[in-house]
């Protein structure tokens, strides 16, 4: 038998009541209520979280740069890559003050360049032109399902391209299954859905995850999704109400 | 056999601030021979015109168009004649218009801020192409968010505590 020593969780927040926690309801934590009934209590009931990895650090500093990315078309402007580099070092000490790493000798830099490397790819291969405008970055966005017994729906969009197309951002460490991404992102990108309807009345015409996968030669993969059916939003009301009831 | 026939005219008219009111009368009706349609419709058409210009005339409810929407103002978003807009201008707020709270959020960090109202204006039409009233629910928080990143931070007011809760909700 092998043993690893693991840090312990540290408590970032406070310990939250059920009720509180069921008065409104994101995307990520319906998923971790379906995942683990326990890694819910943990996370969110007693509000312990494990010491923030690498890939995460990585992958908040990438988001960072997207978001000023997509802000930067918003506004008709169009940074160097130079410019998105600096932008991308910036986010990357910010994230180090906030939730400091434990770092392994040289690692740093070296997951320094790999989220600037999969930058470099996102911005060579991106469906996304330089200058498309879009309809919603990084936006705030809630739904008042009272109406249907539920809690209110709250979460955030990453990127709305123009025509109503949902975007989401990941990195990750590896390809995903195109047979699966659809079924392991459901509840997310119902949410979004079903969020982008409440907050504008308009139907989103299609939803699309971004994965920056960080393989040695890293590289873009696109999953093109039709918009939220009657049956997922049926089904994402019914974890809502397993959970809150 | 019985005939159903059934008429419905409606009229939608706009109205200053734009505005506008609509109105529409039904009716069903069972005529005994079908050659009887061409002449009850030509009278039910002339029948319910009538009545919904008599009716549409009275106007109802028209907001003060220099407080309603505004903060400190009455804090309704929609009067008896629902739809903001029908006379060829973007109408980006059906269903689901920019809340009083979010336009109070706005007000309180114009104000506090110091920020030139057209200033705020210009950036909502540079961003969505509309002024702030005209917004929907998700640009305004597009625009709240925007405002926090340009102005929210400046005096210590706890804007950006909010913001940073905002942040968080993806947890």
């Amino acid at each position: 038998m092998t043993a690893t020593m693991v840090a312990p969780p540290e408590k970032k927040g406070a310990a939250r009541s059920i009720e509180e926690l069921i008065s409104n309801v994101s995307a990520s934590r319906l998923s971790t209520w379906s995942q683990c009934r326990l890694k819910f209590f943990f996370r969110y009931v007693q509000g312990l979280h494990k010491p923030k990895s690498a890939s995460l650090h990585v992958g908040s500093s990438v988001h960072a740069v997207l978001k000023y990315w997509n802000k930067a078309r918003w506004k008709g402007e169009a940074p160097s890559l130079k410019q998105l580099h600096d932008v991308y070092s910036a986010a990357w000490s910010e994230e180090q003050g906030k939730s400091p790493v434990d770092w392994e000798d040289g690692s740093e830099d070296e997951e320094r360049k790999v989220g600037w490397r999969l930058l470099e790819t996102y911005f060579r291969e991106s469906p996304i032109q330089p200058d498309e405008k879009p309809e919603a970055v990084e936006v705030t966005v809630e739904a008042d399902l009272a109406r249907h017994g539920l809690p209110k729906l709250v979460g955030i969009i990453d990127l709305v391209r123009a025509g109503g197309r949902i975007v989401d951002f990941k990195s990750s460490g590896k390809t995903p299954d195109p047979e699966q991404v659809g079924h392991l992102n459901e509840t997310q990108t119902t949410a979004y859905g079903l969020l982008y309807r409440e907050s504008t009345s308009k139907i989103e015409s299609g939803i699309e995850i971004h994965h920056l996968i960080k393989t040695k030669n890293p590289k873009l993969i696109v999953t093109l999704l039709g918009p939220a059916t009657e049956n997922q939003t049926t089904r994402l009301f019914r974890v809502m109400e397993y959970l809150v009831h | 056999m019985a005939i159903i026939l059934e008429a419905a005219y409606s009229k939608k008219l706009g109205l200053p601030n734009f505005s506008s009111h609509s109105y529409v009368v039904s009716i069903r009706t069972e005529l005994g021979d079908i050659n009887q349609v061409p002449e009850e419709s030509s009278k039910l058409y002339k029948m319910l015109q009538e009545a919904v210009d008599k009716e549409i005339q009275e106007v109802g409810f028209m907001p003060d168009a220099t407080q309603y929407g505004m903060n400190g103002g009455n804090g309704h978003q929609t009067g008896h004649n629902g739809h903001a807009n029908g006379n060829g201008h973007r109408q980006p707020t059906e269903g689901t218009p920019i809340t009083p709270k979010q336009l109070d959020l706005i007000g309180k960090i114009v104000r506090e801020n110091n920020v030139d109202k057209n200033e705020v204006e210009n950036l909502s039409v540079q961003m969505f192409g509309a002024g702030v009233r005209l917004l929907n629910r998700m640009q305004a928080s597009n625009l709240i968010d925007e405002l926090f990143d340009q102005y929210g931070h400046k005096n210590g007011n706890g804007h950006r505590g909010k913001y940073q809760q905002r942040e968080q909700t993806r947890s």
